[in-house]
């Protein structure tokens, strides 16, 4: 059995694709753009090193990359916080009926599974003054902000808006991630706790949370780097306007790579990012992981 | 062995990873995995048959880059366009065959410069004039289009033969051929400038503003623009700085600055007139800032001409009620602009490009270049003003009487770059950016990416 | 559980439904409301956004599949997605089977490799797989979106199957050893179909990850016949003018099939989900 387990030849075969290809179209991409990143390049000149001058650019001069930076910091911290609150108060609810769990379910769900381009065409829609949401708003009196162009304030109205909009398209993954865990607890553990008194909603904060604290991991690691890598909704709502106000690190990126093919540089703000996504997976399994309980 | 067999594997991938990394232009890498290359050539074989069928023998093939989908579009120039590509495969059945790659506007020089840089670029391809232009110019990939133009009488077919080229024309040879040229004018609803009164359109900034007092004083919303698109709201702005006598020549070379007298002005007199703008300016796309103009919301346009069409297609009573005069203040000059071919350096069918090029110019591409598209059309060609949209008279007096033109001014700067940072400047100004911190920004942008080049 | 503590959980059960019922319609409005827009046509948009239509424009949505050739658009999605579908399955629970089940010393690093895949952002490949493939003339190929798109679903499947695998009793392999059965054989007759729960959510994660990709997509695809579907909403969007009526048209077009696959489909993704959830 151990020979059969331990066939060399098999285990080769075996990964062999998935490590070349892996290998090939991620790995080797990810040094060579880290390479990039060194250089003064763009689509119609060949990479030319230059040290660290487009990460000083990037640092010292490049006001958009403050801007990104901050958006996509806020952008990171909204989704975690509301995607962990609210999926779980939504798992906690849709666990808590019977009648009509799956139809909810369903329709919470179903926007994860809708292209984002198409979803972030129609948000833009609905914010646009003269035909979306305003229009209605109008009828009762209310004459509504600029939804999608308003720059006051730090964190800029717009930015709140992408990031309801991001929360409302993703919120059914969160919530799912959790209801299959708490599926997962076994029903004496709360038929022994209401015994002994506790409420529904203590049970939930001392049977439910603790035991679903490894999927709070997975599931935070997932929105954080979703978060990072956001782009689709961005893109088709404001592209990043007005004035490199809404953009996040990979609309600049995009920018500054595919509209004015600045290779190298671009490849700079990439190498941000992928650093940025490392720290903030590290941190989430150092400080929210722990070792799955026995349930 | 098993070390052996993974060290093997191992290695295998990382020298290739390391030939991958440094060999710029060999293609270490090919031997991808060979499993998924059988399917995916099935699938690529797929494709070829959904694909135009090309015609058969000695057909001379080549590709023309567009900016607009031929298909879905609605814009009646770009209709035009289809219906050239479409005679010259007709007429040149057997011989040439032009095969259209399209994008939308927004990522066309980001696809073409894509093609370029793979070693594909399009045998013809469509370009602005200016710093669009200059890029495909100074590295030699546009080729010099002038002996063919001179070759058989081509030029002299021009309006002002090679005066027609100077926005095409590099140290002396002509490297791009114009279509047609939109100017931007001032758009105005006739019946709403009676009604407030006004009997002689503004001649210079303060006829202007007393015109758009008079007609918020009358209900009308004076000025409806697009902030939310940002050219649209650069393109005001660039007739404030032209006719502060800002020179983007200078500034480009330096010796101006974007912290000029001159500049604040013009920027001080944008956020002036402002105050005239619909109240939902700042969220408005284009289409929308348009649309409140041809549904009689809003009293005056600021647009380029290829607006006509828009306007006439959406409302076509409007025509009728809808004048026309040139940006006041200006000193004659007026904005201009041209949609413009460029031919591949390493083509290897210039006879087919050029013969292609000439479609777009001949006789029947610019009558309805000016009887349908709404645009003023680059040659002589005879065309029955009555037929083209009331409108279009209007626009060629404006152009006609014009001393000067000028370009778009985010189509007019050093970088394409430049340019989206000024209509971006502009923009966050309108919307409550100081001035003075606005055009620092702008000029802190042109220390650090164009004077120090 | 006394008749008080009942009364009480009637009072917080209709407030739950109330909320949940708010949300839903917050979920569905959105996506009617596209419907709604496809219908008009875009004169009387402008005019009165919200106002009826007075006639159904159902031309839109003809005029939305030809024009935008979302035939084919659709056809190049499907080839695009189903391929990389497929290989995914196959690559991944290949590498999963070896990890999970196989005895090696490696494996711990191997999955710890394939799982840094799942922290990367496509961005940060874009610019050397772009500038790679258009020297091995990969883009403006179904072919050079099928790798991409293969090897970013990859981690996430092996992450799913390991996870399956490892599950499997070991009493299986066993017999299926001393029935002399080959490793290769007991992983497509023993492991697979055992696991097709498994196969099924990858798949479908992979399948509707890679339908929705744009950014991808808009930058290798060139060629109108190669455009897949996110795409080619865009062509709407003219130089100077937009068909709103009809680029939502070609929305609902767009995100009808996979509204369809998951209303058939939907309670065993939730189900899927479950345990790949539970057991990765």
């Amino acid at each position: 059995m151990d020979k059969f387990l331990r066939d060399k030849k098999a285990i080769v075969v075996f990964v062999a694709p998935a490590f070349l290809l892996f290998t090939f179209v991620l790995f080797v991409p990810i040094c060579q753009s880290v390479y990039y990143s060194f250089c003064e390049y763009n689509a119609l000149t060949a990479p030319k090193f230059i040290g660290f001058e487009n990460y000083k650019q990037l640092f010292t001069i490049d006001r958009t990359m403050k801007i990104a930076l901050k958006n996509s910091m806020f952008f990171l911290i909204f989704s975690v916080v509301t995607q962990l609150v609210a999926g779980l108060v939504l798992a906690g609810l849709l666990t808590n009926i019977k009648k009509g769990r799956d139809f909810f379910k369903n329709v919470y769900y179903l926007p994860c599974v809708l292209s984002s381009a198409a979803l972030g065409l129609l948000w833009m829609f609905v914010f646009t003054p003269k035909l979306g949401i305003n229009q209605v708003l109008a009828q009762f009196g209310i004459e509504g902000p600029l939804w999608l162009m308003d720059t006051k304030g730090f964190i800029i109205l717009p930015m709140w808006v992408i990031a309801s909009v991001a929360l409302w398209q993703y919120v059914g993954q969160s919530m799912m991630l959790y209801m299959a865990q708490i599926s997962g607890i076994s029903s004496s553990l709360y038929e022994a706790s209401y015994i002994d008194g506790c409420t529904r909603v203590q049970s939930f904060r001392y049977i439910t949370l603790p035991l679903i604290r490894p999927m709070v991991a997975t599931a935070m690691s997932l929105n954080a780097i979703g978060a990072l890598k956001f782009f689709d909704l961005i893109f088709n709502m404001t592209e990043g306007g007005p004035n490199h106000m809404t953009d996040v690190l990979a609309t600049h990126l995009y920018q500054q790579g595919f509209k004015y093919f600045k290779y190298g540089y671009a490849s700079a703000i990439g190498t941000v990012l992928l650093v940025l996504c490392l720290i903030v997976t590290f941190i989430i399994n150092k400080f929210v992981k722990v070792d799955n309980y026995e349930m | 062995m098993k070390k052996r067999m993974l060290s093997v594997l191992i290695s295998t991938a990382m020298i290739a990873s390391v030939l991958a990394g440094c060999g710029g232009g060999g293609d270490t890498s090919a031997p991808a995995p060979a499993a998924d290359e059988g399917a995916s050539q099935d699938t690529a074989a797929a494709e070829t048959e959904t694909q135009a069928p090309a015609a058969g023998g000695d057909v001379e093939e080549i590709t023309w880059m567009f900016w607009d989908d031929l298909n879905a579009t609605e814009d009646l120039i770009s209709i035009g366009y289809r219906d050239t590509v479409e005679r010259f495969n007709k007429d040149y059945e057997g011989k040439y065959h032009v095969n259209v790659v399209t994008t939308n506007l927004e990522e066309y020089y980001a696809k073409l410069n894509a093609l370029v840089a793979a070693g594909e670029t399009p045998d013809c391809f469509i370009v602005s004039p200016g710093p669009n232009l200059d890029v495909y110019v100074d590295p030699g990939i546009a080729a010099d289009l002038t002996d063919y133009l001179k070759a058989d009488g081509w030029i002299d077919t021009f309006n002002g033969g090679e005066g027609a080229f100077s926005q095409q024309t590099y140290d002396g040879k002509i490297y791009a051929v114009p279509l047609n040229i939109a100017a931007a004018c001032v758009f105005y609803n006739t019946e709403m400038f009676e009604a407030a009164g006004i009997s002689t359109m503004p001649t210079d900034w303060q006829g202007l503003l007393d015109a758009c007092e008079k007609l918020q004083a009358a209900g009308y919303t004076p000025l409806t623009i697009s902030a939310g698109t940002a050219w649209c709201l650069s393109m005001l702005a660039g007739y404030l700085c032209d006719s502060e006598g800002v020179d983007l020549a200078a500034i480009d070379s330096g010796s101006a600055s974007w912290l000029d007298s001159n500049v604040v002005n013009a920027t001080n007199k944008l956020v002036e007139i402002s105050k005239y703008f619909q109240p939902t300016a700042a969220g408005d796309t284009n289409d929308v800032a348009t649309a409140n103009f041809y549904n009689e919301e809003a009293a005056m346009l600021i647009q380029g001409s290829w607006a006509i069409a828009q306007i006439n297609g959406s409302n076509p009573d409007f025509e009728s009620k809808c004048g026309v005069f040139a940006f006041p203040g200006t000193d004659g000059r007026v904005i201009a602009k041209s949609d413009s071919l460029a031919m591949s350096a390493k083509t290897t069918h210039p006879d087919a490009v050029i013969a292609f090029m000439k479609y777009f110019t001949d006789d029947t591409a610019q009558k309805y270049t000016a009887e349908v598209g709404g645009k003023i059309p680059v040659t002589t060609v005879e065309y029955d003003a009555s037929k083209a949209p009331a409108q279009l008279a209007y626009v060629m007096d404006v152009f006609g009487s014009a001393k000067s033109t000028f370009g778009f001014y985010n189509e007019s700067m050093a970088t394409t770059e430049a340019g989206a940072f000024f209509d971006d400047t502009m923009v966050s100004i309108y919307l409550g950016t100081p001035v003075e911190e606005g055009l620092a920004s702008l000029e802190d942008f042109y220390k650090n990416n164009v004077w120090n080049k | 559980m006394n008749k008080a503590g009942k009364g009480k959980w009637k009072v917080s059960t209709t407030i739950i439904y109330i909320l949940l019922s708010v949300l839903a319609v917050v979920y569905l409005l959105p996506l009617l409301w596209v419907i709604y827009v496809s219908l008009k046509d875009d004169k009387t948009l402008f005019v009165s956004p919200w106002a009826m239509p007075e006639h159904l424009m159902f031309e839109n949505y003809s005029f939305a599949w030809t024009a935008g050739r979302l035939g084919v658009a659709t056809l190049n999605s499907a080839i695009v997605c189903g391929v990389t579908l497929i290989l995914c399955l196959l690559v991944g629970s290949m590498a999963a089977f070896a990890i999970g089940r196989l005895k090696w010393k490696l494996s711990g690093a191997m999955m710890t490799y394939f799982l840094t895949g799942m922290m990367i952002p496509v961005h940060c490949i874009l610019i050397p797989v772009f500038t790679r493939f258009s020297r091995m003339h990969l883009t403006n190929s179904l072919t050079g979106l099928i790798l991409p798109y293969l090897t970013l679903s990859l981690p996430i499947t092996i992450f799913i199957m390991t996870g399956f695998f490892q599950s499997l009793p070991n009493e299986l392999f066993e017999s299926a050893c001393i029935d002399g059965c080959s490793i290769y054989r007991s992983f497509t007759h023993i492991a697979l179909p055992l696991s097709r729960t498994g196969l099924f959510v990858t798949g479908l994660m992979t399948f509707v990850a890679n339908w929705n990709e744009l950014l991808l997509a808009m930058v290798f695809i060139s060629e109108d016949s190669k455009k897949t579907l996110p795409v080619s909403l865009s062509k709407f969007v003219g130089p100077y003018n937009t068909n709103y009526s009809q680029m939502f048209a070609a929305i609902v077009i767009a995100i009808i099939p996979t509204i369809i696959v998951y209303c058939m489909f939907s309670n065993q993704i939730v189900d899927g989900l479950t345990a790949g959830a539970v057991k990765g």
